[in-house]
């Protein structure tokens, strides 16, 4: 579905050329001059010549480096390339997610000119923690009103906006696709991080879903990737037709190896991640976060632009994508129903 | 400096009269140029915002009829009561092709929900719950398609219920939620020149598309749609064509608008003026600068002018002032070709004859003095001293003097002889005025006189003769007086006449005119030996009287100089 990017690239042709230019037009001529006085002293030069994103990035370069080139790509949208005319410090917390705070506040302390907090709620609730005042950009797949970040989608208020994907909304609707895959099946197993902000929101709509659906649910709960095998281990013991993965940025970013214990344990899955049945799981329906995070990407340019963060809107993605992987259903020894196929935005064979 | 400043004054109203024949009729062509090239813009720009919006409009509406185009598909089959798979499959299927549909409600010929889907939330399968009454069923089984209002999501997204029915009622009827934040991708791919772009409003006046999803996604907000809704009030209000407004960055804009059927929706089309009235600004530039350049022409060529025309005057001015102040010999030098050359040639004339009428009127004053006042006016009145040409003439010659003058001289005090001598010669100079006679020289006592040159007269001996009497006559009356303060003077006169070269004689402007011959000799020796009161005069004079005067014939005398006796004749005179 080509539409939510191209959105996104027209998006800034239409809107920002006016002020861009000119900016941009300065900000060269200072990195030109700073470049000239680099010769002594470069990284105070750099520093203080052209913008800084403090980019508090939950996970590992390796892990996010898809949503990295998609912010990257929404950066140069808007103009900006990283060392030429904008520098990006970064923060990673090696999906230790308690260190987000401290990092956030390294982030502040550095004084930097917006920090992108991508990567889910507990990344965006960190930053906002951390100051009231510098500008945040957030990309993250919950509701967040709800959560608290902003106070409205149409009006953020304050120093924070970003881009929600949609991927929280959507999990009892991954629920339903299990169940029609299983329309036997009378216990559903569901995976929760139980340190996750949405996780009570999650599990609430999913017990109603389930009502609805007419099937049991067996919670489990894994917060560290110690745990996960055991939660896979519990659907087999439980004897669970399938399981249903809350979304949360831990278990997106730990796609590759979901698959391959979902392969395993020969569990038909469903994740919120399109990196889940690319790695072999069976499939997944969430928002894209190469949309979000582009979006991200930018927001984050717009702001380094003079623009303020309360005129920009939380945007929502406009694509909940369908990924589904034949090669695994059939492994799994069944086949996906007509609908599905139809439906499924990716079909992997 | 009046003539300096009249001249000054003439040179700027020339000035001023050809730089405004040139100026003006340029002012005017840049004037008119400049309008109509305005107003073939305008025209040009209302048509091509208008054109413009039609097409934008036209997009949007594709854009929607596409989609009802899709749910089309949806209301084919008539439905039955068993739950139909292949409708889900369809429907999903569309849910793919057209991802600003959100969510999806099939319904059966007898209103029921048969199918709903949705991206977000649960799908629904055979609920049947009864939507018969629902407006949107009601609407579409009026119109077929039915356009509900658009609603904002969660107050940010624009979303738009469409419903349509089959083309009979079995086959029931097809509720689509639409996410109009994908008409971004058409709205934001119309361009309008350069930086010019579109918007849509629906009928309330709120924002539901444009480049800046920002903007949209704040569209249900007054404060954000009241400019734009502004922008579509100004084109409403202007009619056809376009109009100018601000937009939301405070730039002029020109806009046009075209509507959407179905949902009721306006495009509007804007472009900043800047940009739309790029080439009228262009040409308005290029019309300034020739008008400057033009202006700058017409002044250089206007002093070109008024200088060439005011300099021959100003030559002539300069000309006429030395002329006028005796220079005759100055000439004006204008070489125009022209009236003025021709002005100037007669300035030159006119010098040139005023140069000669002076030299005369000198010439003429100067033989005032030695001519009688009658024969000088003679001579002034024919502007002509011809007469005073050398020439040989018959001439009557009349010489006087007084007796015993020298030793009276000697004895009395120079003021009594000046005294005596102003009495003498006032009497004589009246007797000569009145017989008009010419005056040669005097010198001490003695005069001479010339009657008959240079002006011929009647009669010259009688005249000479009766000039001689009075002057004897009026000396005589003095003689009493002096005689009687002891004076002891006499006075005797002298005639002659006969043929004498006559003319001017002397250098530069030391003339005079004389008479040279035999008969002034004679007239001379005559006098000389007239005792006092006596008159002597040759033959010929007392010829020429021809007893009209009591001539007395004194027989032959001897004179000094002539070697005969020479026939003398005196006249007698009454004396006081």
């Amino acid at each position: 579905m080509p539409i939510g990017e191209s959105m996104t690239s027209a998006e800034l042709n239409a809107v920002t050329c006016g002020g861009k230019f000119g900016r941009i037009g300065r900000r060269d001529v200072l990195a030109l001059l700073a470049g000239a006085a680099a010769w002594t002293s470069p990284s105070h030069a750099q520093r203080s010549a052209i913008p800084v994103i403090g980019y508090l990035c939950p996970e590992s370069p390796g892990l996010f480096a898809s949503r990295l080139k998609a912010f990257h790509e929404g950066l140069g949208e808007i103009g900006f390339i990283e060392g030429r005319n904008v520098a990006i410090d970064y923060q990673w917390a090696e999906g230790q997610y308690k260190r987000l705070p401290a990092l956030a506040a390294d982030l502040v302390a550095r004084n930097v000119d917006v920090i992108v907090a991508p990567g889910g709620a507990p990344v965006a609730l960190a930053a906002k923690a951390a100051t009231a005042s510098r500008t945040i950009v957030f990309e993250m797949g919950g509701d967040p009103v709800q959560l608290g970040v902003v106070d409205s989608l149409s009006r953020p208020g304050g120093n924070i906006t970003g881009v929600s994907s949609l991927s929280v909304e959507v999990s009892p609707k991954r629920l339903e696709m299990m169940h029609e895959l299983r329309p036997t099946a009378a216990k559903l197993a569901v995976a929760a991080n139980p340190t996750s902000p949405t996780v009570n929101t999650q599990l609430e709509k999913l017990r109603s879903a389930a009502e609805i659906l007419g099937v049991r649910l067996e919670v489990l709960m894994a917060s560290s990737e110690k745990e996960f095998e055991a939660v896979f281990a519990a659907v087999t013991k439980e004897a669970a037709r399938g399981l249903v993965f809350t979304s949360d940025p831990y278990f997106a970013f730990r796609s590759g190896q979901l698959a391959a214990l979902a392969q395993r344990y020969g569990v038909p899955a469903i994740t919120q991640s399109r990196d889940f049945p690319t790695s072999g799981g069976l499939m997944s329906y969430g928002g894209d976060f190469v949309q979000s995070h582009r979006r991200a990407g930018i927001y984050a340019g717009r702001i380094l632009n003079g623009e303020k963060p309360s005129d920009l809107p939380v945007q929502l993605v406009t694509k909940v994508e369908l990924i589904i992987n034949l090669k695994a259903a059939k492994s799994l020894g069944f086949e996906f129903s007509p609908s599905l196929v139809s439906g499924a935005d990716e079909v992997i064979e | 400096m009046e003539v300096q400043q009249g001249f000054r004054s003439l040179f700027q109203k020339y000035l001023l009269v050809l730089f405004m024949a040139v100026a003006i009729p340029l002012a005017i062509n840049g004037v008119v140029e400049a309008w109509f090239g305005y107003r073939d813009q305008r025209a040009r720009l209302d048509q091509l915002l208008g054109v413009q919006a039609m097409s934008a409009a036209a997009e949007i509406h594709d854009f929607i009829y596409g989609i009802t185009n899709d749910l089309g598909w949806l209301v084919q089959l008539p439905w039955n009561d068993e739950p139909d798979e292949r409708r889900r499959t369809d429907a999903l299927r569309l849910f793919r092709q057209a991802p600003a549909i959100v969510a999806l409600t099939l319904l059966d010929h007898r209103g029921l929900e048969r199918l709903y889907i949705s991206r977000i939330g649960l799908n629904r399968i055979d609920s049947r719950t009864d939507r018969s009454t629902d407006p949107a069923v009601i609407g579409a089984r009026a119109a077929r398609t039915w356009f509900g209002d658009v609603t904002y999501n969660r107050g940010s997204e624009p979303y738009l219920k469409i419903a349509i029915v089959g083309n009979r009622p079995s086959v029931g009827a097809v509720i689509a939620e639409v996410n109009l934040k994908l008409i971004w991708d058409v709205i934001s791919a119309i361009k309008v020149g350069k930086t010019g772009f579109a918007f849509v409003l629906d009928r309330p006046g709120r924002l539901i598309a444009h480049p800046d999803i920002s903007l949209v996604l704040r569209g249900a907000e007054e404060a954000t749609s009241r400019p734009f809704q502004a922008i579509r009030d100004a084109i409403g209000s202007a009619g056809v064509g376009s109009a100018t407004g601000r937009d939301i960055n405070g730039r002029d804009v020109a806009a046009a608008a075209a509507p959407v059927s179905g949902p009721d929706w306006t495009v509007v089309v804007l472009q900043p003026l800047s940009e739309a009235f790029g080439p009228i600004y262009a040409a308005l530039k290029r019309t300034a600068a020739i008008l400057a350049i033009g202006t700058v022409i017409a002044g250089l060529l206007a002093y070109a002018l008024a200088h060439r025309m005011t300099e021959p005057i100003r030559l002539l001015e300069e000309g006429t002032e030395r002329i006028g102040a005796g220079l005759f010999n100055h000439r004006i030098s204008i070489e125009t070709g022209d009236e003025f050359q021709r002005l100037a040639d007669s300035f030159n004339r006119m010098a040139a004859e005023l140069a000669l009428a002076q030299e005369q009127q000198e010439r003429i004053a100067r033989l005032k003095r030695f001519l009688a006042p009658q024969v000088a006016d003679l001579v002034d009145r024919t502007g002509d001293d011809g007469v005073l040409k050398g020439r040989r003439t018959e001439v009557v010659v009349v010489f006087c003097d007084l007796r015993g003058f020298t030793s009276f001289s000697a004895e009395v005090a120079p003021e009594q002889v000046m005294s005596v001598l102003s009495e003498y010669y006032e009497v004589l100079g009246r007797a000569i005025t009145t017989f008009a006679a010419t005056l040669i020289s005097f010198s001490g006592d003695g005069l001479m006189v010339l009657v008959n040159a240079p002006v011929p007269v009647e009669e010259p001996a009688l005249r000479a003769v009766d000039l001689a009497v009075e002057m004897q006559r009026s000396v005589q009356e003095l003689i009493v007086g002096w005689r009687s303060r002891g004076y002891r003077v006499g006075f005797g006169v002298g005639l002659a006449s006969g043929s004498a070269t006559v003319g001017r004689i002397g250098y530069e402007s030391r003339f005079d005119y004389t008479a040279i011959g035999s008969v002034v000799n004679l007239a001379a020796r005559l006098c000389a030996s007239a005792t006092d009161r006596e008159i002597l005069m040759d033959a010929e004079v007392a010829e020429g009287v021809g007893g009209r005067r009591s001539v007395i014939g004194l027989g032959n005398r001897q004179i000094k100089g002539y070697d005969e006796a020479v026939p003398v004749f005196g006249i007698s005179f009454d004396t006081p």
